[in-house]
């Protein structure tokens, strides 16, 4: 009996070392107690496990930036997809290729601290100001999907937040909507025409990872290929056609890209509002516009420098709407509530999008 | 007493040099343990196991990346049992119990995951040919089925269903292929040369997430395993080593290949047995990867152990007693 004791004693001696192993991690946890909220504004059971799990996919939270002149043709070529931002004079470039891995940047830019995220599943990216309950506040990858899109989480109060609903779903802080920051999703070869003095976000996160290559497969142009369904479908485009949409509320308004060629510029209705589309085969932007610019009359003019395009009135132009030239220099267009996505997202979250 | 405290000296020094390194293995071991010992017709055996299995390394093909941030750890508890019907013709059942984590420890902080509860069962039935291969050989061939008795729909602590990977159970039925081939040696017939080779031919979940499917990749086991007996303060031990050979295909999700699944792995097992009684039989092994090419970017094994005791119940013969 003793030596039956004795070798259960052993038997059980691996499971001991483990529980021991687990626990040795825990007791450094620096952010609120965990999100327990039990109340979503999305249906719970369309939320999804991604898999890597919460912070698996890890946000680059000190983001290190390098010249043009410094960026490897092999890793970021003329073709290859970036997110760009512009606050003040400072340009930055966040190349998909680096996003893949880590679906959100916490940066600083002239001071504004912004969180770019970007879903590789559903080709959406957007630009928030990082805070949450109203004080600054980094954003993580919660490792859930809704309509196999991101669902983020805010490092103040542990909430969770739908990437392309732009609405916090669960957490003290839910139906709180994210403060918009602008960006636009264009090719390197673009945006490096637009802002030549551009920074790029470098190589060098702080993660070991294989950059350049991409973890989905032929996920980008499968049509039939999803790791995780989104409902409704709608087989009026290929699904994983990249489109541009206007946003306004529930509703989206969508434009393809094919549709501009070579650059147009061209005014339009949705949702009772007025807009201005101006864009080209790699690059499109729209605008609110306002009874201030009504009376003017756009056109593309693209011409490798940062004027994107101009008006009968002699003023030139930013992709971000941005008077840099002629009477109205300094002067602002809105810039809509947009995004560039697969359209089987847009038909997911914003149904029976209208498409031009 | 000298005995004992030799092989827990061993064991202590395989936990906590592993521990040290940070190192575990990952998934259910339900191919790993199948093919108990062909015994006389009549004959019982019943194994409880212990297996812990840690992934801690982050590859990228063949290449370690990295990043330790992310653990993987299956505890599972393995209720083998085994019922010789005639000397050469057997049947096997393997149930489990397991506990899946997923912990990532990223940004100072910790973020766990877990599932629990009745795992996958196999059953295996199999036939031995004797002295196939000349004097001292034998041949085993099998085939059975993975039972899907695990569920497949657990969530975590908000209510959300976990994916694949995270379930105790795949909800799909799969056909295993199982064979065994050894030989003895005259000039030291406690000697041993064997190899098994697994074949594990995956279902598909059709309700996965409930609205689309899921199929674990195909996998092929291949074992070589070199064993010896001696008396050792008056017990017999079995030291002996494995080498294995494992590669999975991608697993594929609504009928499609899922990136970062599937591969190849090559590891060695050293596994010591002691005979503790007449009929029951303590084990212990590791198994320590040496090479790893996975698709793409994946969590792969670090380490993996496994405990137990195997208990034979010899068929009951009428004893002739004379006074």
């Amino acid at each position: 009996m003793k030596n039956i004791t004795f070798y259960f004693f052993l038997f059980c001696l691996p499971l001991l070392s483990c529980n021991e192993n687990d626990s040795n991690v825990s007791g450094q946890t620096t952010t609120p107690p965990p999100n327990s909220a039990s109340e979503w504004t999305i249906p719970i059971n369309e939320v999804k496990d991604g898999g890597p799990g919460k912070d698996g996919i890890p946000s680059i939270d000190n983001p290190k930036f390098i010249n043009v002149s410094q960026v490897n043709p092999a890793l970021i070529g003329s073709d290859d997809l970036i997110i760009g931002i512009v606050i003040g004079d400072e340009a930055k470039a966040y190349p998909h290729v680096i996003l893949d891995w880590h679906e959100i940047v916490n940066d600083k830019l002239n001071e504004d601290l912004v969180s770019i995220s970007y879903c590789p599943l559903t080709g959406t990216a957007f630009g928030w100001k990082s805070r949450a309950n109203g004080t600054t506040s980094t954003f993580g990858v919660s490792g859930l999907l809704y309509n196999t899109n991101l669902i983020l989480y805010d490092r103040n109060t542990d909430s969770n937040w739908s990437q392309l609903k732009l609405e916090c779903v669960n957490g003290t802080l839910i139906n709180n909507k994210p403060k918009l920051v602008n960006v636009v999703e264009t090719n390197w070869g673009t945006w490096n025409k637009l802002y030549p003095n551009t920074k790029v976000l470098s190589t060098d996160t702080g993660f070991s990872r294989t950059y350049g290559n991409y973890p989905y497969g032929d996920y980008k142009t499968n049509q039939d290929f999803f790791l995780f369904n989104a409902t409704p479908t709608n087989n009026a485009l290929p699904n994983k056609e990249r489109i541009y949409a206007i946003l306004d509320g529930d509703k989206s308004k969508v434009y393809q890209f094919s549709k501009f060629g070579k650059g147009n510029a061209f005014k339009d209705e949705f949702n009772g509002k007025n807009y201005l589309i101006v864009g080209d085969s790699n690059i499109i932007s729209a605008f609110e516009v306002s009874s201030q610019f009504s009376s003017l009359n756009f056109e593309y003019s693209f011409n490798k420098t940062e004027g994107f395009f101009k008006d009968d009135e002699g003023n030139e132009w930013s992709i971000f709407g941005k008077a840099i030239d002629g009477p109205k220099k300094g002067q602002s267009l809105t810039v809509s509530r947009s995004v560039v996505s697969y359209w089987f997202a847009i038909a997911a979250f914003y149904p029976n999008p209208e498409i031009f | 007493m000298k005995l004992k405290m030799f092989f827990f000296t061993l064991l202590i020094f395989n936990v906590y040099y592993f521990y040290a390194q940070t190192c575990c293995s990952g998934g259910i071991p339900l191919s790993n343990n199948l093919g108990l010992a062909n015994l006389e017709k009549g004959s019982i055996q019943i194994g409880l196991q212990y297996d812990y299995n840690n992934l801690n390394t982050l590859n990228s093909g063949s290449d370690k990346l990295n990043d330790n941030s992310r653990l993987r750890i299956t505890h599972s508890v393995l209720l083998n049992a085994g019922y010789s019907i005639t000397n050469n013709l057997s049947v096997e059942g393997l149930f489990t119990w397991v506990n899946q984590r997923r912990k990532i420890t990223q940004f100072g902080n910790e973020n766990l995951d877990q599932t629990s509860g009745i795992g996958d069962a196999i059953f295996l039935i199999k036939y031995n040919f004797n002295n196939i291969l000349g004097q001292n050989s034998a041949l085993n061939i099998g085939v059975g089925t993975k039972i899907p008795l695990g569920s497949s729909t657990e969530t975590n602590s908000q209510g959300i269903t976990l994916n694949a990977d995270l379930q105790p159970g795949s909800n799909a039925w799969d056909v295993i292929y199982w064979s065994m081939i050894s030989k003895n040696f005259d000039f030291r017939p406690s000697f041993t040369i064997s190899s098994r080779v697994i074949y594990r031919n995956t279902g598909t979940n059709t309700s996965y997430f409930g609205d689309s499917s899921y199929k674990f990749g195909n996998e092929f086991q291949t074992y070589l395993h070199f064993s010896d007996q001696f008396l050792f303060v008056k017990k017999l031990i079995s030291p002996s080593l494995s080498l294995k050979y494992r590669t999975a295909n991608q697993d594929k999700i609504g009928g499609f290949n899922v990136d970062n699944t599937g591969g190849k792995w090559f590891s060695i097992i050293p596994n010591f047995s002691i005979d503790i009684s007449k009929n029951i039989l303590f084990s212990t092994k590791a198994e320590i990867p040496v090479y790893s090419f996975v698709d793409g970017t994946q969590l792969t094994p670090t380490y993996r152990l496994t405990t137990g005791i195997l208990y034979k119940i010899p068929r009951k013969t009428n004893k002739l007693i004379l006074n």
